[in-house]
């Protein structure tokens, strides 16, 4: 019977230690790097300000981001890319070489990321409204 | 023949002599660390002879303790609310929404008692397989893009670790000799063990801990096996951008441990 006691109060203790949450820095861009890893992403849309242009059934742009943080898109641009944090923003940070060996960087703001459905904007401060890219992945 | 029994209280007189010295001389055949032990002071010893006393004396109220082992089923479902969530990640409301109940189960050891001659109890340590379905209170849109999602996906099959403690009263039906029927009431603590999914980490939404309000009813069956229901009304212990609502029923049997080994 006291050996039970003790277990109970063993386990009571270990409950309390182990209480604390497990979330690091790290977690919420390691979720939006599984989202968005090892498919294609098919855009569907564009939009800025009042302009809205559909793709929706058409052979059109899409873009490859890999696990192992390389990238590639039907423009023919090869290169790595990293999900990020910046002032609390969530990034998508690409940089490529086009088919001419031109070197490009680009950020895109992740304004939301699924399985299945991710919403991305131009992080491009010249233009009062950014244009907004809609991808559906397969 | 006076004689004679004069000669057979002597020997008994002698008898009874030999054995008293002889115990004396044995209590005085001591080796010498045994006689050294007798004039040293022994600390360790002495705190555990106290707390032996102490521990008597505190738990001297807790009777009639037998060690039980239970297996129930549980049907399980949780309801979740992502308000805190400001990560933007969506997940699709119908593939992670199931308003339902789930089946799992569970499985442990119990003691039943009495406190002073008057109030029953049982504690129990038990290991869960929690499968739940999770309904999802707020629903968000993209629209027209991304309709009807969510911030957060929970896990929907998990294990824990559960301490309950509870209080039962025996309620006048029947006899009350052969067939005795409790209400029980009391809290529960749950530890989720194993890997926590890292959609359930964000934003701090992660909790490993989960109290319960229990509440439920049992049917001791002479002694032989307690049948009982439970449901058990469970949240985050601490603070969660998603707090969470577990409900579960539980359906089990208790045996006591002397019968089955």
């Amino acid at each position: 019977m006291k050996n039970l006691y003790t277990l109970l109060i063993a386990v009571t203790i270990i409950m309390g230690l182990g209480a604390c949450n497990k979330e690091t820095a790290s977690t919420q861009t390691e979720v939006m790097t599984k989202m968005l890893a090892n498919k294609n992403w098919y855009l569907d849309y564009t939009i800025q300000g009042n302009s809205v242009k559909s793709y929706v059934g058409q052979t059109t742009y899409f873009v490859t981001y890999l696990k192992n943080g390389t990238t590639s898109d039907s423009d023919g641009l090869i290169g790595s890319y990293t999900v990020e944090m910046v002032n609390n923003k969530s990034q998508i940070h690409i940089q490529a070489k086009t088919t001419n060996g031109n070197v490009i960087e680009y950020i895109y703001d992740i304004i939301s990321i699924g399985d299945k459905k991710m919403i991305i904007s131009k992080a491009d401060t010249s233009q009062s409204t950014p244009a907004k890219f809609y991808f559906t992945s397969n | 023949m006076q004689f004679g029994t004069i000669n057979l209280s002597k020997s008994t007189f002698l008898i009874l002599l030999s054995v008293l010295l002889h115990t004396q001389l044995a209590a005085q055949n001591l080796n010498t660390k045994q006689q050294d032990s007798l004039y040293l002071s022994r600390p360790f010893a002495e705190k555990v002879e106290q707390i032996k006393k102490s521990a008597g004396k505190a738990f001297g109220n807790y009777k009639g303790n037998h060690l039980s082992l239970f297996g129930a089923l549980s049907f399980n479902k949780q309801l979740l609310n992502d308000k805190g969530i400001n990560a933007p990640v969506n997940y699709m409301y119908d593939e992670v929404n199931e308003n339902a109940f789930k089946t799992g189960y569970t499985g442990g050891l119990r003691i039943d008692g009495i406190y002073k001659d008057q109030h029953l109890y049982s504690i129990s340590a038990a290991i869960n397989k929690i499968n739940t379905g999770n309904y999802y209170l707020n629903k968000y849109s993209l629209s027209p893009f991304v309709e009807d999602y969510t911030h957060f996906k929970a896990d929907n099959n998990f294990t824990t670790l559960t301490i309950a403690l509870h209080y039962k009263k025996l309620l006048p039906l029947n006899d009350m000799v052969k067939y005795k029927f409790y209400a029980v009431a009391g809290p529960s603590i749950d530890y989720k063990i194993f890997r926590i999914n890292s959609d359930n980490l964000v934003n701090g939404a992660g909790n490993r801990v989960m109290i319960s309000g229990d509440l439920g009813a049992e049917f001791d069956n002479n002694d032989y096996y307690t049948i009982y229901a439970h449901y058990k009304l469970g949240a985050n212990l601490w603070k969660s951008t998603v707090p969470v609502q577990l409900n579960r029923f539980e359906i089990g049997m208790t045996i006591k441990a002397k019968d089955l080994f």
